[in-house]
């Protein structure tokens, strides 16, 4: 067996409490906490969007990171072994606003029917609304959000879309905005899958890209040509599609307070690359059911307290909906500490 | 019976979830964790179980033995918190707890084995870059995982083909 073994606390069910929670999100955050609470004798349930749990390990991060067989045969334990029911393509609550990872949902269920239903909910859906900046031409067509292009691409090597709906690259010129993780895999699934140049724009330098100057030296060893100090100012289109885009020139200012380097453009440095897509690895925002009654901060990150409960009695949340976007692991051990308190709070307060 | 945990650091992609489960099980004190160095590049660092380990050769008071496993394991009785461990340590492992007053490191999940389960990071791992077994076994998988990879770096370093479909 060569999956992730979310119930790693226990090698088979335990006897069952009689306790039946519910988790929305089937990604890191909300497969470690179902792992915790099977080991503990309750009965769970796990609602996704996506047609298959794992999340942005499976519909995100490509394969040359995480291999699906790990996920995919680690879901399924859960599944098997430990009668974990998932209900998949099922989006908790519905708003009129759309997020990456929306394409794939045949059933809403209302947010307060889950909360009757079951003794305690957890929310772990994650951080699936993208940031695209407000400039001319981002309407145009062949601008994407990184998240769901690469959520694309995924989707048609896990055989639940056909390549005929996938961005298709062969011959394409490319430009990344932004230097993280999300971004490099973007500009690295594009090179995988033919595009005839990639380029990367950063703000900032090498030195300060979030991904680490490692995976941009890589990228730039494939041939990807990295524009660091530049920031995109307007997409030229030509009959509704990217032609080009203008970036400008910036320096970095002195570090301020937080020791950090702001990017100041450079009046009259701007220049043009032609391209075929601009993609957008600005951030993720936090994606907490629409029209939940849940406190949530300015950033829309769910607000939690010591016991990872949200401002509704015996709703809980982890991972991050409430940190903002981070690593896997970090979900992992916020789902896993969630999971601990949900089951203190099951068979304490609620007997 | 010889078992191994070894970490594979060409694999590992930084995600941090065997520091998160180890965490989560030594409560707020993971023995693996990931540390980023200069480039950016993610390493994790825990116990490697040394074969001929200098820990358990330098300890003045022989508190560091090794387990049915091969798991080189510290006596928090008789540890005397020298810290030689730590000074020929070629991994800087050993650590100071201010609690037990006492050094600890990974036991390669001792608790875990006894009850039949394996060390929790190389459960949950999610690129599968940590591997535990009989040392044949794991390396027969690290090999199989390396053939992967070298696929894959002949296939997209040739022309761009849309091989990427077929990874």
């Amino acid at each position: 067996m060569n999956g992730m073994r979310f119930a790693f606390l226990c090698r088979e069910k335990p006897s069952p409490t009689g306790k039946k929670v519910a988790i929305i999100g089937a990604g890191p955050a909300g497969l470690s906490a179902a792992g915790y609470l099977v080991c503990h004798g309750h009965e769970v349930h796990v609602y996704d969007k996506l047609p298959e749990p794992g999340g942005l390990m499976l519909f995100g991060i490509p394969e040359f990171r995480i291999p699906i067989y790990r996920v995919r045969e680690g879901y399924k334990e859960l599944e098997n072994v430990f009668e974990v029911k998932f209900y998949p393509n099922t989006k908790i609550s519905f708003g009129d606003e759309k997020e990456e990872g929306d394409d794939f949902i045949k059933n809403v269920i209302d947010f307060n029917e889950l909360v009757q239903n079951y003794d305690a909910v957890l929310i772990s859906t994650g951080t699936w609304k993208s940031s695209i900046p407000n400039i001319e031409g981002v309407e145009l067509k062949g601008v994407y959000p990184a998240l769901g292009y690469l959520f694309r691409i995924k989707s048609a090597k896990l055989g639940h879309l056909s390549w005929d709906e996938v961005v298709p690259l062969e011959g394409k010129r490319v430009i990344v905005i932004g230097a993280g993780h999300t971004a490099v895999d973007a500009a690295m699934e594009s090179l995988l899958l033919g595009a005839e140049k990639v380029y990367m724009s950063y703000r900032r330098t090498i030195k300060e890209a979030p991904a680490g100057a490692y995976e941009i030296n890589l990228l730039q060893k494939r041939g990807v040509k990295w524009l660091e100090l530049t920031v995109p100012v307007r997409i030229i289109g030509e009959n509704g599609e990217v032609r080009a885009i203008e970036l400008q020139k910036c320096k970095l200012s002195e570090p301020d307070e937080s020791g950090r380097r702001k990017p100041i453009p450079i009046e009259g440095s701007n220049f043009q690359i032609d391209v075929d897509y601009v993609i957008f690895a600005v951030g993720q925002k936090p994606t907490p059911p629409k029209g939940a009654d849940i406190a949530i901060d300015k950033w829309g990150n769910i607000i939690v307290d010591a016991r990872h409960m949200t401002s509704m009695e015996g709703v809980f949340a982890a991972g991050d909906v409430v940190t903002g976007p981070s690593k896997v692991g970090r979900a992992v051990l916020d789902g896993l500490l969630a999971a601990e308190s949900m089951h203190r709070w099951l068979m304490e307060v609620r007997k | 019976m010889r078992r191994i945990l070894h970490v594979d650091y060409s694999l590992c992609i930084g995600c941090e979830t065997c520091q998160g489960v180890c965490d989560f099980l030594h409560h707020g004190k993971p023995n693996i964790k990931i540390y980023y160095t200069m480039s950016g590049l993610p390493i994790p660092i825990n116990c490697r179980h040394c074969e001929k380990a200098p820990c358990m050769e330098i300890c003045p008071v022989g508190a560091i033995y090794k387990d049915y496993d091969g798991a080189v394991i510290i006596d928090p009785q008789k540890c005397i918190g020298c810290f030689m461990c730590l000074a020929v340590c070629p991994f800087g492992v050993p650590s100071f707890d201010v609690k037990v007053r006492a050094i600890t490191k990974c036991d390669m999940c001792v608790d875990r084995r006894r009850l039949g389960m394996e060390p929790a990071c190389k459960e949950m791992c999610p690129a599968e870059a940590i591997f535990f077994g009989k040392p044949e076994e794991v390396e027969e998988r690290v090999r199989q995982r390396t053939a992967e990879k070298i696929a894959r770096e002949r296939i997209s370093t040739e022309s761009f083909e849309s091989f990427g479909k077929m990874l």
